[in-house]
């Protein structure tokens, strides 16, 4: 499998769900759901490469700027949204969680750890960080609001969104035992699996 | 590249939406390719209002088809592994039964008496067509402006019969300003002295100046104004290469020069009944207006295709159709390309524009 996420998300969708993929890249993962889940699937993307990558691997793809809003979305309905990678490069990232919630069942978010102890220390040592899960120069990056594991989970439960699963991931995005012991510390990065209360 | 170019002619007749009938019609059908063994690789191309049967190669006097940046050997229209289908609309002027063409029942040129022509008839003629050649259903129709149109319209009717759609620059409906737009044209025809209420054939006479007028301000409306300033500019137009004496700025002397060719080789009539088609064209309206629900049965893939600089179709009516067949659980992919030319973007091959229908038609 080509895109790590598909083993980490795969376990949480149903067969035949009806999926959209906001920032869906080059369309793998909706892809490889296809094929493991039968999944019918919407991608989202800016890139036109990865545009053109999603319509030749026949994943139905709509050129957009999330950060436009996703409003026009909301009288469509899905079971499960996919947000990886993207939710904190969004102007107001809490208010696009509830609007994903709004036309979708469940949502999956990945979230780039701040915490992560790689990024306190590259802090301690006066320096931005930059990992694996946040992988630009400061001067290059799209995050326009980064958070904790902790600050992300505090969201959620001001929000009403029931965290219903999540899995923590190590500095080479696998899913870790350990980083799960102390996530906000130890992991680099969160998936999780949300839905409304 | 394989052409052919052959008349077709339909002696059972048509029931039109009107319900007025033609007891017999012919279209006018270029192709271009070969048909496979099992009849699989066969695109329609629809024109839009001003085309014809004419969409890819070069014709003898040195003229390329319309499309010609799109359909041909290796390009995104490979006809190296499709077999396009190209014919002229009815009720247009190029070939296939139209205004123009002579009434069996009276003997006499129709003219005015042609019959109204919706975009559904156009469908139901090229099915047709597609029966008539023995193809079962097409691997995809596609087409720009109008001809967008009868590729969502060949979705919605024929679902059974068409795998993909490509609509291109193209609205489910025209807009208030699209109708406004179209009805200056047609009354700069109807007020020509020569238009004899649309009987101008049988009086020997054409509305020449009307139909020219008429031109020259759609024309305007295919450009972008960045595309026009860009092209002309305020630039004035050297006096030998004036097309008369009251031309002074470049882009008058285009439109005027643009409106006296298409004056030349287009009927009077025949754009009458195009714009009208483009006018009155709204699936939606036998559902209540929710497009979503005339969409319901689409199953071929859809992309829909939209360029920034166009305002007579702009991205956001393509949109409209992308966002209501994903309400209808429909595959649809929706692009918005940057095109320079306005409207008239979807006519030209860049290569975004080339690699991604050509994607499509492989997927």
């Amino acid at each position: 499998m080509n895109n790590p996420l598909t083993n980490i998300v795969q376990d949480w969708i149903q067969s035949s769900s009806n999926v959209i993929d906001f920032g869906c890249g080059d369309g793998s993962l909706l892809e490889e759901l296809r094929e493991q889940k039968q999944t019918i699937g919407y991608g989202i993307e800016i890139d036109p490469n990865g545009i053109l990558s999603c319509l030749r691997k026949n994943i139905p793809v709509i050129e957009k700027n999330i950060d436009d809003g996703i409003d026009e979305f909301s009288e469509c309905s899905f079971d499960v949204a996919i947000m990886a990678s993207s939710i904190q490069c969004l102007k107001e990232p809490n208010v696009a969680l509830g609007k994903i919630l709004n036309l979708s069942n469940k949502c999956i978010v990945t979230i780039p750890n701040l915490g992560y102890w790689r990024c306190r220390l590259a802090l301690l040592l006066g320096r931005m960080p930059v990992t694996p899960s946040l992988p630009s120069s400061w001067y290059g990056t799209e995050n326009i609001h980064l958070c904790t594991i902790k600050d992300f989970e505090d969201l959620c439960s001001k929000e009403n969104i029931i965290i219903e699963d999540s899995i923590h991931l190590n500095k080479e995005r696998n899913k870790s035992k350990f980083a799960a012991i102390a996530p906000n510390l130890l992991s680099s990065e969160g998936v999780y699996l949300l839905a409304r209360k | 590249m394989k052409s052919q170019r052959e008349l077709h002619t339909f002696s059972s007749g048509i029931i039109l939406e009107t319900g007025e009938a033609l007891s017999s019609f012919d279209l006018m059908v270029d192709t271009y390719g070969e048909l496979n063994n099992d009849k699989s690789n066969a695109i329609l191309v629809c024109h839009a209002f001003s085309g014809s049967h004419h969409a890819a190669g070069s014709s003898d006097d040195g003229k390329s088809g319309w499309w010609d940046e799109l359909i041909g050997p290796n390009k995104a229209i490979d006809t190296n592994k499709f077999f396009v289908v190209s014919p002229n609309n009815l009720g247009s002027c190029f070939g296939s039964t139209g205004p123009i063409s002579i009434c069996p029942e009276t003997g006499e040129v129709y003219g005015k008496a042609f019959p109204a022509i919706s975009v559904l008839d156009w469908v139901n003629s090229q099915e047709m067509l597609l029966s008539k050649l023995g193809i079962n259903s097409w691997a995809c129709v596609l087409g720009g402006s109008l001809g967008g149109m009868q590729a969502l319209q060949w979705a919605i009717t024929f679902p059974d019969k068409i795998q993909r759609a490509g609509i291109i620059a193209a609205a489910a409906k025209a807009s208030s300003q699209n109708i406004a737009l179209n009805e200056v044209s047609r009354e700069s025809i109807r007020k020509d002295v020569n238009f004899h209420e649309g009987d101008y054939l049988k009086n020997d006479t054409f509305p020449k100046s009307g139909l020219k007028a008429a031109r020259m301000l759609a024309h305007i409306t295919y450009l972008s104004e960045e595309n026009m300033n860009k092209r002309f500019g305020r630039k004035i137009q050297d006096v030998e290469s004036r097309v008369d004496d009251l031309v002074d700025y470049e882009v008058e002397n285009y439109l005027q020069y643009k409106g006296e060719k298409f004056s030349q080789v287009f009927d009077a009539n025949t754009y009458i009944l195009m714009t009208r088609a483009m006018d009155d064209f709204d699936p939606a309206k036998k559902f209540d207006n929710e497009l979503k629900d005339a969409l319901k049965k689409v199953t071929a893939k859809l992309l829909i295709v939209g360029f920034k600089s166009d305002w007579l179709f702009p991205p956001e009516r393509g949109k409209e159709i992308q966002l209501a067949a994903m309400q209808s659980g429909i595959s649809s992919s929706y692009l918005e390309l940057e095109g320079q030319q306005g409207h008239d973007s979807f006519l030209f091959g860049n290569e975004r524009y080339q690699k991604n229908i050509e994607a499509f038609l492989r997927s």
